[in-house]
């Protein structure tokens, strides 16, 4: 699931921190600049793992900050494609489930990916939610919110940065605009798919 | 910014974990004073909920020493070390082609996986009823008490 990446980075190191050792001072402001952010193609970053140099310390004119070139090493969650998982259900729609890891929630089971055959049912707890039941030699196995689910990485994309959409600007429709933005997801820098369609995945509950 | 290794080495949970111990994740109930960032503590209660929680740096050497033999991937064994498979079905999806790989070495692989991996607290006593039961049955139709 996770996996180191080497960076160098050049930042400015704001005056007001130079009373801090110049390795914590540095760490700080990486940490500010990274932490839980989406690199592009390598993952989510978790956490700082060491510093392994800090060159630079100079002052370009006109500024009053001193500029660092620092090489460090960041712990990235980043799955690979047919890595099993544990994950907790965070929603159970129609188009199939959305998992969350706590720390990450982008984690979606489209409805090809679910375990076959199944049907569905609507949700007796949540409104507008679906339940999903696999059936498999005449029993019926439901998926439910307390389990802990299994499943395998499909795919991990990294979609880029919409752009605004405000081009469309028919006044009549601004009503159908709200009510339509209002559904839609803030945007996931990192998204995972991934499937229950294997023997051992799913609810651990059903295999143990 | 520039990348100069995308992959510079791969961690399994239990390293994580540990990275995230020796900040002090674990021993600040406030959460505010440790160098711990919120972000940070999320990961930490994910992986306190898995079986890297038990394990060590050492159990781990062990367990890829004992599995040299089997010519696995190292993702798998990666995968294995973190999820600690207890039965056949659940090594299913983690190794590809188990069958033809591992054949009927899969109940002594199975076996040193239990051994040597420490289980989840709660696992603890299905995983007794799995060891007594496996002469008898060798698919998981156990009736542990969770």
């Amino acid at each position: 699931m996770f996996v180191m990446s080497e960076i160098e980075h050049t930042l400015r190191l704001p005056p007001h921190l130079l009373n801090r050792p110049l390795n914590a001072a540095i760490k700080g402001e990486l940490e500010s600049l990274f932490l839980d952010k989406v690199i592009d193609k390598l993952g989510l970053c978790v956490s700082m793992y060491d510093i392994l140099s800090i060159d630079g310390g100079f002052i370009f004119p006109g500024d009053g900050a001193s500029t660092y070139t620092a090489r460090f090493r960041l712990v990235m969650f980043r799955p690979y494609v047919g890595e099993v998982i544990s994950a907790r259900l965070k929603e159970s729609t129609k188009d199939g489930l959305r998992l969350s890891l706590g720390f990450f929630d982008d984690i979606y089971v489209p409805v090809p990916l679910m375990p076959n055959p199944y049907h569905t049912e609507p949700d007796p707890e949540h409104k507008n939610g679906t339940r999903w039941v696999w059936e498999y030699m005449g029993e019926n196995y439901p998926i439910d919110w307390a389990d802990e689910i299994r499943f395998r990485v499909h795919t991990v994309n990294y979609p880029p940065l919409p752009v605004e959409q405000g081009k469309d600007s028919e006044q009549k429709d601004s009503e159908e605009k709200d009510s339509r933005q209002k559904d839609l997801k803030p945007f996931a820098p990192m998204v995972i798919t991934g499937s229950l369609d294997a023997d051992g995945l799913g609810p651990t509950a059903w295999w143990v | 910014m520039k990348i100069l290794q995308s992959n510079a080495g791969v961690l399994t949970n239990c390293e994580v974990l540990e990275l995230l111990k020796s900040r002090g994740a674990g021993k600040d109930p406030t959460r505010v004073i440790a160098a711990v960032a919120p972000s940070e503590f999320k990961v930490y209660d994910y992986l306190e909920q898995t079986v890297a929680f038990k394990q060590t740096i050492e159990i781990i050497h062990k367990f890829v020493e004992d599995c040299k033999k089997y010519d696995l991937a190292n993702g798998e064994m990666l995968n294995v070390v973190n999820i600690r498979p207890s039965s056949a079905v659940e090594i299913d999806p983690i190794i590809q082609d188990c069958d033809s790989r591992m054949g009927d070495r899969i109940d002594e692989f199975l076996e040193n996986v239990v051994q040597v991996l420490p289980p989840y607290p709660s696992q603890l006593e299905s995983n007794e009823d799995t060891a007594e039961d496996k002469e008898e049955t060798t698919d998981d139709q156990q009736t542990g008490v969770k």
